[in-house]
């Protein structure tokens, strides 16, 4: 190879095959045609694999009627198989959610424990994360589940420990509770913009603390503009009744807009999201000065951009069925929140039950005025909280304890107290270290509830494994749950990192 | 440097490339149903010539596992009687016998068996994916397994009905109806056919209940112990085996209604698409009980082979006119099953009756049962 010896023109070009650019574009439409190749190589090679076995790949079972009962859910009885994995689905998210709340409130706990002066609290909370981090989550919970097993058998009568009130037994918890009743939705719009007059109010004494130097009572004036509003909207929620007739409008709308107007709006609407998304892209790499330098990856991001906007908008003309699907979508979605809203049935807002045992045959059941957990819910339940508790403690303690021993020694020397120097100065400083491991937590808690099958706990992998069984539609169960749990661990580690993004300093 | 860094991806990606496409070029020409280990498929693939029949023959796992040497069988191991573990941890049983029998028959030596254990929901998985051979783990032939699943049933070895079990002390006794059961929590294993034909049984009886499925019969079993369930189902059979393992003092479960609620013909089942194979194993069955049938037994095998008393002994065991050797088995396949393994009668009386099973239905056709086999001739 010969070099040039004097310096380059702008001008003079390096040949082809070492041109940077050419080659990035060629690396960038390799990658992306061998990832196609890739997939369709092992997509024909299981159909033929399939078919060498005399198997079908259908999606028919979804429709079909599966004919088997669930332990519990919204539908035990499932009318179609996507009904059945639904129900796994809610019976998931439900353990997932009261998971991942109790699992943060007792991890924040024991975390602190941890570094407690106490000798006997600090010992005890090591031991907690000792013993549970380093044994297998599978037979904790199989440990829960058989303790459940082991509590009294449920009496028609005389069952405890406390009768009409509270139920401990191995057929299921039961406590009194709150259910919501047909005003409940009315009523809630209240408490939401209860939380948001809470905040404002919250804002405003904070400030008038920070002009004036005295305590201007935050917290005190938060709780009672949130009172106001939740106790004036339990009276008043009727009034709400309103936005009733405008979902039932929007649901009207969406039933009656011509298909072929949908579809122009849908397609402007895509083009038009990735115009905005190319000039906020644009707009993020321009200098102070206006000037924008464009490296080839991001012409390429840019070029990505535009050209999944445009297909869209023609995939939306090429198949009226999405349109006509997002319609019915919408207004089913509707109607269903005018149902909600409909202030003609306005009624009860939350309803008081306490637990009863009924007996149709021979045996006892829990009646559905009371709150019952399973036995396998609380196998699973009880399993995946202490066993991610014990991790959240380990990075509570760590991030508190990165907190700079400065901070800890003004704040004393401030004179505030223990509790406050921890509530005021270490804890919303060590927030920031906490929070982005805590969502791998909160991600590995949902993924570990598919352990509740080894219970008994009809979760969408039991669901689907049952499923699966009676019908043969392996592969398609399969894929079903790789994409539901890739979906919920997708919006779980985006609230994490939009919150993230929220509290983290901004750095100059 | 960025030049570096593009060819090492280039490289990555070649070599990604490569590995797909040996993996994709190897399903076009050798059968999917043939054995897990790589070792097997050399021998296997040229001998079957063009793939493009391969959908109709399929694989040729008879030779496949006569290479091997071993049979892999995947069987239960939580039901006495059926498959289960001694105190040595060797698999014994009824179902586990017919591994057994299908190894002597097959490679001369029942012994050349390795077993699987397998759960109700794992089985056929592991049967259409080759990594067993065989599938002998009490499992139902149905329309959709056969259909759906892929699975090639074999003759039905038991004839089962599944049934329900609760306690004496609830007031249950073996007259009681499942109208009897309303708003109890009954349990089973999941994965099976009982889940469905509970469901259905109940509702026919207008009764609600409640159904609880575990993976694992043994946690179902110690929920009902304790209460946690009011009722198990599964097959008759089943109920019966553990009924005699775990039963806290006699008389305390009862199995009911008299009448099962479904039927149940338990069978060993291999992957559909490989007819030599599932001729094989089907012959075993039949030789199992046909040698009951001509009285042939463990104990007098060698003097029948000596002196047949007549031709279809005499073809059986391996003499004159022998019809082994042109399904592909070893001239004395048969010989070696009855002398190892026992008929079908000494299967049976070894691991069920000594349970308190009965016959019944799984009596020969002479005797007014069901089991039946195709004259070897």
């Amino acid at each position: 190879m010969t070099q040039s010896s004097g310096p380059k023109t702008a001008h003079e070009r390096p040949p082809l095959w070492r041109d940077a650019t050419v080659l990035k574009w060629a690396a960038q439409i390799a990658v992306l045609f061998g990832l196609i190749f890739v997939v369709v190589v092992a997509i024909r090679s299981a159909a033929a694999n399939l078919e060498a076995q005399g198997l079908t790949f259908s999606w028919r079972f979804l429709s079909d009627r599966p004919g088997i009962q669930l332990s519990e859910g919204f539908a035990t009885l499932p009318d179609s198989g996507l009904e059945a994995i639904l129900v796994g689905i809610v019976n998931m998210l439900r353990v997932t959610a009261s998971g991942v709340v109790a699992a943060t409130i007792l991890g924040i706990v024991i975390g602190i424990a941890r570094l407690s002066s106490n000798w006997l609290v600090n010992k005890s909370s090591t031991v907690y994360v000792e013993t549970i981090r380093n044994v297998p989550l599978l037979l904790q919970i199989v440990f829960w589940a058989a303790v459940f097993v082991s509590f009294p058998s449920l009496e028609p009568e005389g069952s405890g420990p406390i009768e009409g009130w509270l139920y401990v037994t191995n057929k299921g918890l039961s406590i009194p509770w709150f259910f919501p009743r047909e005003s409940f939705w009315q009523w809630f719009v209240f408490v939401v913009a209860g939380a948001i007059a809470a905040r404002y109010a919250f804002r405003w004494r904070i400030k008038v603390l920070e002009q004036t130097g005295h305590d201007a009572h935050a917290v005190g004036y938060a709780l009672g503009a949130f009172l106001v509003f939740a106790v004036v909207g339990w009276f008043a929620h009727p009034l709400v009744g309103a936005l009733g007739w405008v979902f039932g409008g929007l649901a009207w709308l969406f039933g009656s807009i011509p298909v072929l107007l949908m579809q122009i709006i849908l397609a402007v609407l895509a083009v038009a999201l990735a115009i905005w998304w190319i000039r906020r892209f644009l707009d993020s790499l321009r200098s102070p000065a206006g000037l924008a330098r464009l490296t080839d990856d991001d012409i390429f991001r840019i070029g990505l951009a535009g050209a999944m906007g445009l297909v869209a908008a023609v995939v939306f003309f090429l198949v009226p069925g999405i349109t006509e699907g997002i319609n019915l979508g919408l207004e089913r979605l509707f109607e269903f929140w005018d149902t909600k809203f409909n202030f003609l049935e306005a009624g009860t807002v939350l309803e008081f039950g306490r637990p009863t045992v009924e007996t149709p045959g021979r045996f006892a059941g829990f009646g559905l005025t009371g709150m019952t957990m399973s036995g396998p819910f609380f196998g699973v339940w009880v399993g995946v909280t202490l066993y991610t508790a014990a991790f959240i403690a380990e990075i509570v303690r760590g991030g508190i304890l990165a907190v700079a021993k400065g901070q800890t020694e003004a704040g004393l020397a401030l004179g505030l107290k223990r509790g406050q120097l921890l509530r005021m100065i270490v804890l919303p400083q060590a927030f920031r270290i906490i929070l982005p491991p805590m969502g791998n937590q909160y991600l590995n808690l949902a993924k570990n509830t598919s352990l509740g099958i080894a219970v008994g706990y009809a979760e969408v992998v039991a669901v689907g494994q049952t499923l699966f069984n009676q019908t043969g539609a392996t592969i398609q169960v399969i894929l079903i749950w790789m994409g539901f749990y890739l979906l919920v661990s997708l919006i779980l580690s985006s609230i994490v990192n939009w919150y993230n993004r929220r509290v983290a300093l901004v750095e100059r | 440097m960025n030049l570096k860094k593009l060819f090492a991806v280039l490289a990555v990606f070649a070599l990604i490339l490569a590995a797909c496409d040996a993996g994709g070029g190897g399903d076009e020409t050798t059968p999917t149903t043939v054995a897990d280990d790589g070792g097997t498929d050399d021998t296997v693939a040229p001998d079957d010539g063009g793939g493009d029949t391969g959908a109709q023959t399929g694989g040729d796992l008879l030779s496949a596992v006569m290479d091997r040497g071993t049979l892999n069988c995947g069987v239960n191991e939580t039901l006495p009687g059926f498959g289960s573990k001694d105190e040595t941890g060797a698999f014994v049983g009824f179902d586990v016998d017919l591994c057994r029998a299908v190894a002597a028959a097959v490679l001369g030596d029942s012994e050349a068996v390795e077993y699987t254990a397998l759960t109700a929901a794992q089985r056929f998985e592991a049967l259409s994916s080759g990594s067993i051979d065989m599938l002998s783990r009490n499992t139902t032939w149905t329309q959709s397994r056969d259909g759906e699943l892929g699975v090639d049933f074999a003759p039905t070895t038991y004839y089962d009905g599944q049934q329900v079990m609760a306690n004496a002390a609830d007031g249950f006794d073996s007259g009681s109806g499942l109208s009897d059961l309303a708003g109890a929590v009954i349990c089973t294993n999941a994965g099976t056919t009982t889940e469905k034909n509970i469901t259905e049984a109940m509702q026919a009886a207008g009764a609600d209940f409640t159904l609880t499925t575990f993976e694992d019969f043994n946690i179902v079993l110690e929920n009902f112990k304790s209460g946690a369930c009011d009722a198990v189902t599964t097959d008759g059979s089943g109920l019966v085996s553990r009924k005699s393992t775990d039963e806290p003092a006699p008389g305390d479960w009862v199995i009911f209604p008299a009448v099962p609620i479904s039927k149940e013909p338990l069978g060993p089942g291999v992957a559909q698409g490989d007819a030599k194979w599932a001729d094989a194993v089907n012959w075993t069955m039949y030789a199992l009980i046909i040698a009951e049938e001509l009285g042939i037994t463990s104990a007098n095998v060698d003097d029948m082979q000596a002196n047949p008393p007549n031709g279809e002994v005499q073809r059986l065991l391996g003499g004159e006119e022998e019809k082994q050797t042109a399904m592909g088995l070893p001239v004395d396949a048969f010989y070696n099953v009855i002398k190892q393994v026992g008929n079908y009668g000494e299967i049976f009386d070894t691991h069920l009756t000594v349970l308190g099973l009965e016959r019944g239905l799984n009596a020969l056709w002479s005797d007014g049962g069901l089991l039946y086999a195709p004259p070897a001739r």
